[in-house]
């Protein structure tokens, strides 16, 4: 039996497209009155009693020998290196497609937390929507002049999954959010570094483009099932939000 | 179940021919937990077929195996998200492919046992299974090491209960309302709260309901009047239901009236209107109308309607706050009061009902009789409105045609009245907004009150004080009691008590009154007259307690047999219970007995005491007698009350003196007295006594020899100058009186003075190459050197400081001598401040100025005009005779220069 990761190929396609929508909000024209703004909200989003935390309570996961099984899915979501290799049209693109994805599996996880998804939602919302006014502002400035590094590809539409037990759900879906609260602390750092040296990170995104990390397997432990690679970044090292996530 | 243990289950059914059968069934234990056999046979069952029957042989086993559908996980569990009620036992299993022993299975964190069914597959029963949560109970099973993971969530749902309360009702003859309590809600995840179905038989007609709770229906137009109901609850598990049967016109909940309305109100009387829903064509409503004052209801009425209802309430106070509530029902068939509708109103004041009650005070102030007026405040049912002030109209009976009229405004309760010897008519009345009450009349006279009236006491109960009085001799149109609220030491707030004149006792009771209070009552008739007269006079307590404290006690008249106590100040009327006396005790020495009077008693600290009592409560002296001289006593003086005696905590030591301490005082003070007169008197005359016993310094200028040798007249004597002494040694040497008298007459130098040696007092040479005699001393003192006195034909006598050389000639004689001696003296003296005159003294031991020795004969030094006596005591021949050293030469020096600093 084979277990898809949250994320998937609709989501990559949805982020392509990000750069085209219309932004029906007026847009803050100082690049680091912007940055500001979306640093702030990354570290609202990767606070784990937002979303996980009340999750592994209502669940009944808070208890020994479940909770440990709620780690993230390797490869569920991009890894810091991975974000930080990008380019930031790159990086803004990956972003809101990863967060579009989220909304999508959010809106699933609607019965589980009716109020908290709510108003994560809305945060969601709000942050793409910064985001868009990011792309447009880099957009406008000649670093938009770069060649976009190349996405990801969708890869391989995955074969059709059995419905998975309620059990399972629950593991995944904890897995997922604590994914969440984890690739957010990484668009946090990646971001605080934007506001560090700008130039520097220009440069680095010239050098790096995107590329599979050989070898990269997403059949860790904890997501046993045949959980299907999506992002091919590697993984080096595991950043823990500072303490936020669940031990 | 497993083929070594088979347990089986045995199903039978009816087919008939080419039918198909199925039969849908569940096992206890999960299919991927074991294989599963089946097998089957048949019998015919025909009427035409005597029975019993024969049954055909079993058919072989089939298999069901759905281990063999698992895919490569390492470790399942089973049965997946099954949906159990509350209280079920459920069995679960795992099937491990990793074939490890160190499999534990837990259930909400809670390690669970159970059987082993083969080398892969565990078997658990849970038993009695609860309800944890809606997401349900997670149950996994995880390899010890390894991190290999399979869970299961088991949803335990409540048990859905039948629908309580079910009932239906209309409000229009329209729609039926038909509610009910649900009970628990049965909603998890796998399964949706449970839902309710109304199905009326007799339409045949069902309504899924929208609610947990109600239910609406349509009632039809075809007249049904008659409904059987039933209300069906479900959920995945179970079913349950409830019906009724009714008649809908029995079933009528009117809406609630509406629009209720005062309307004319006036003091006593108002109008209230409301309207009500109308229920079909011609529905007539009963409603009752209520009014309520002050939350409770006063008046019920009931009022037939179809739409309007009016409703006339009378003898209604006034000014006073109203509810008025309707409710209406169906008349034609009683179900149920509609909700209540209120609505408040005030009706309109009305001239207080009840003259105000009036008590006066009289007083003389300043010389003037003063009468202070107290009303109490009507109460509300005789206000009939806010009272906005009183009228005080105080008539002169003695010339009638004079008024004064006072508005006082409310809220004030009292007012002053300055008379004179007159009498008064004082009308008293309230006014509010409608008009004045009734007057309230008093009648007072401008003369001083009788205050000599019959004195007693009253005791106080629970209920408070039941005071009595005589009746008054002739008319008595009422009696009133006056008392004060608080104790006697607070102002007093005046209460007072109408009585009528066929009364003559009352309980007067106040929840200001407090144990160990004294409370004076007044008992006054009134007369036809309207005026007062002081009857009685009454003091009681609530409660009589003990004296808390003991009287301040001055003890005088100490003797060495008895002394007196008195405590004067002690007020019997401010104490806690009507004093009846005290008690004196008095503590005796060790071993000696009480007086007869006394009683002995034994004090709460075990101690023995003798004690007197004093049952005259004004007796405020004692006297302790027949005490020991010189002993110590102890007493105290305590008041007792009916109910104990005051504190025994603070005893007085007294000790009576010696039997001839008395007659020796008589003695010793007047001897006192004659020392202190003689000492003052002494003390006045100190310096004349100064001067006569003990001068300061002895002076030889004034001293009595002087007189002596004046009165003698003896030419030979004279005065040694101090600065011819050399103080080093003193010699004492018998010299005949006349070569004495040479010396003095042929005085020409030192170095002829060596030679003569007369009988002079050498006093320590200070020069080393001083080979004279030098000048000598003559003590004429007696009192510095008794020796030295008997030397009164010393020859040597200092020459004048102040003298020059010249002079000295002229001195040899001794009036010159004298003169000199006097004049030089004198001068001295004028030049020595004033202070230190008396504690001067010629220096017997001055020299002349170091280091002008050899000038010493023909210069006579320098006057030491205040040199101090510093050698008084004798000095040893031996060491007079020393020769003469630097040292002393330096002494001398230091000598002089002390001389010096006193210049």
């Amino acid at each position: 039996r084979q277990v898809t990761c949250p994320l998937s190929a609709p989501g990559v396609i949805l982020g392509l497209l990000f750069l085209s929508m219309t932004a029906t909000s007026k847009c803050l024209g100082k690049y680091h009155e912007l940055l500001l703004q979306l640093r702030r909200q990354a570290d609202l989003m990767q606070d784990t009693s937002t979303l996980l935390d009340p999750y592994i309570h209502i669940q009944g996961l808070d208890t020994p020998g479940l909770k440990e099984h709620c780690r993230e899915c390797s490869g569920a979501f991009p890894s810091e290196d991975a974000l930080r290799g990008l380019s930031r049209q790159g990086f803004l693109q990956t972003l809101n497609a990863t967060l579009g994805l989220v909304l999508h599996r959010l809106t699933a996880l609607y019965q589980d937390l009716p109020e908290a998804q709510q108003l994560v939602g809305l945060n969601i919302r709000g942050f793409r929507s910064n985001i868009h006014c990011m792309s447009q502002l880099l957009r406008s400035s000649s670093e938009a002049e770069t060649p976009e590094p190349t996405q990801p590809g969708p890869g391989p539409t995955p074969p059709p999954t059995p419905p998975s037990d309620a059990f399972q759900h629950k593991l995944k879906s904890c897995r997922f959010l604590h994914g969440y609260h984890r690739f957010m602390h990484s668009v946090g750092q990646v971001l605080q570094e934007w506001g560090e040296s700008r130039s520097r990170s220009r440069s680095r995104s010239r050098r790096h483009s995107p590329c599979r990390a050989p070898g990269d397997t997403a059949l860790a432990r904890p997501c046993r099932g045949g959980a299907r690679k999506m992002w091919p970044f590697r993984r080096d090292r595991r950043l823990m939000p500072r303490g936020q996530l669940p031990r | 179940m497993s083929q070594e243990d088979p347990a089986g289950e045995n199903y039978s059914t009816t087919v008939k021919r080419n039918q198909v059968l199925h039969w849908s069934w569940e096992s206890e234990l999960p299919l991927e937990c074991a294989a599963h056999f089946i097998r089957m046979r048949s019998m015919v069952d025909d009427a035409r077929i005597p029975k019993p029957g024969f049954w055909s042989n079993w058919s072989s086993w089939e298999e069901a195996d759905a281990q063999n559908m698992l895919g490569h996980d390492p470790l399942f569990v089973f049965p997946k998200d099954k949906l159990v009620e509350e209280g079920s036992n459920v069995t679960i299993c795992y099937v491990s492919r990793i074939h490890q022993d160190n499999i534990s299975c837990y259930l909400e964190g809670v390690q669970i046992y159970g059987e082993q069914l083969d080398r892969s597959v565990s078997a658990f029963e849970l038993k009695n299974v609860s309800f944890i949560r809606e997401k349900g109970t997670n149950v996994f099973c995880k390899v010890d090491q390894g991190g290999v993971l399979g869970g299961i969530v088991l949803f335990v749902s409540k048990v859905l209960e039948e629908p309580k309360d079910f009932s239906c009702e209309t409000q229009d003859l329209k729609t039926l309302t038909c509610t009910w309590d649900p009970g628990s809600d049965t909603g998890l995840t796998k399964q949706p709260s449970q839902s309710y179905t109304l199905f009326e038989s007799f339409s045949g007609k069902k309504t899924l309901c929208k609610h947990r709770n109600w239910c609406d229906w349509q009632v039809a137009q075809d007249s049904q009047e008659t409904y059987n109901f039933t209300l069906l609850a479900e959920n995945y598990l179970r079913k349950r239901s409830v019906s009724i049967l009714f008649n809908l016109t029995q079933r009528v909940h009117p809406m609630t009236p509406y629009n209720l309305l005062p309307k004319n109100v006036g003091a006593t009387k108002a109008t209230m209107t409301w309207k009500v829903h109308s229920i079909g064509n011609n529905s007539t409503l009963l409603c009752q109308l209520e009014l309520l004052a002050e939350g409770k209801v006063i008046q019920q009425s009931n009022v037939s309607i179809k739409v309007n209802g009016e409703y006339l309430l009378s003898e209604l106070e006034p000014d006073t706050e109203y509810v008025a509530r309707v409710r209406c029902a169906y008349t034609n068939h009683f179900w149920k009061w509609s909700e209540l509708i209120s609505q408040k109103f005030n009706t309109a004041e009305a001239a207080p009902s009840e003259a105000p009650d009036v008590w006066r005070n009289l007083k003389m102030v300043s010389g003037h009789p003063t009468v202070s007026l107290f009303w109490k405040p009507l109460s509300k049912v005789h206000a009939n409105g806010k009272i906005l002030f009183y009228n005080v109209i105080v008539e002169n009976l003695d010339k009638p045609s004079r008024f004064e009229v006072l508005s006082i405004p409310a809220p004030a309760s009292s007012t002053e009245l300055t008379l004179d010897q007159c009498s008064y008519q004082i009308h008293v009345t309230a006014h509010n907004s409608v008009g004045p009450s009734p007057a309230s009349v008093i009648v007072v006279s401008g003369d001083p009150e009788n205050e000599e009236v019959e004195k007693g006491r009253v005791n106080g109960t629970e209920d408070g004080f039941s005071v009595s009085w005589k009746p008054q001799s002739g008319d008595a149109t009422g009696y009133v009691v006056e008392w004060c609220d608080g104790p006697q030491d607070l102002p007093c707030v005046l209460q007072w008590k109408n009585l009528g004149p066929n009364t003559t006792s009352t309980v007067i009771s106040s929840g200001d009154f407090r144990p160990g209070v004294r409370y004076n009552f007044r008992i006054y008739g009134i007369s036809t007259k309207r005026m007062a007269h002081l009857l009685e006079k009454k003091a009681g307590y609530l409660e009589e307690l003990a004296p808390s404290d003991n009287p301040q006690v001055v003890m005088s008249k100490l003797t060495s047999h008895s002394f007196t106590l008195s405590w004067k100040d002690y007020s019997t009327e401010s104490q806690p219970g009507f004093i009846q006396g005290y008690h004196v005790y008095l503590k005796p020495k060790a071993g000696e007995q009480c007086h007869p009077a006394f009683e002995k008693t034994v004090l709460p600290e075990d101690s023995v005491c003798c004690k007197y009592t004093i049952d005259n409560p004004e007796q405020k002296t004692f006297v302790v007698e027949n005490l020991q001289p010189e002993s110590v006593y102890e007493f105290i003086v305590t008041p007792y009350t009916s109910v104990g005696e005051g504190p025994l905590d603070a005893f007085t030591k007294v000790t009576t003196p010696d039997e001839y301490s008395h007659t020796l005082i008589h003695i010793i003070l007047p001897m006192i007295f004659c020392i202190l007169i003689v000492m003052i008197i002494c003390y006045l005359k100190s310096q004349w006594l100064k001067e006569k016993c003990y001068p300061d310094s002895p002076n030889p200028y004034k001293s009595s020899v002087l007189s002596l040798i004046k009165s003698k007249e003896n030419p030979h004597l004279t005065i040694m100058y101090v600065n011819d002494c050399v103080p080093d040694a003193i010699e004492v040497i018998n010299k005949p009186e006349g070569s004495k008298i040479q010396f003095l007459g042929t005085r020409k130098s030192p170095t002829e003075t060596e030679f003569t040696k007369p009988a002079c007092l050498y006093l320590l040479p200070t020069e080393k190459n001083y080979s004279g005699p030098g000048p000598c001393i003559c003590f004429e003192n007696f009192t510095y050197n008794q020796a030295a006195s008997d030397f009164a034909s010393c020859g040597h006598f200092p020459v004048t400081p102040q003298a020059p050389p010249h002079q000295l000639g002229p001195l040899t004689s001794p009036e010159n001598l004298l003169k000199a001696l006097e004049q030089n003296y004198m001068n001295s003296l004028g030049e020595i401040p004033a202070g230190e005159a008396n504690l001067n003294y010629v220096s017997q031991l001055a020299s002349p100025t170091s280091g002008d020795k050899d000038s010493l004969p023909t210069n006579p030094p320098e006057p030491a005009l205040c040199s101090e006596y510093k050698m008084q005591t004798a000095i040893p021949l031996g060491l007079a005779s020393a020769p003469p050293s630097e040292n002393s030469s330096l002494s001398s020096t230091t000598l002089l220069g002390q001389g010096e600093h006193c210049r």
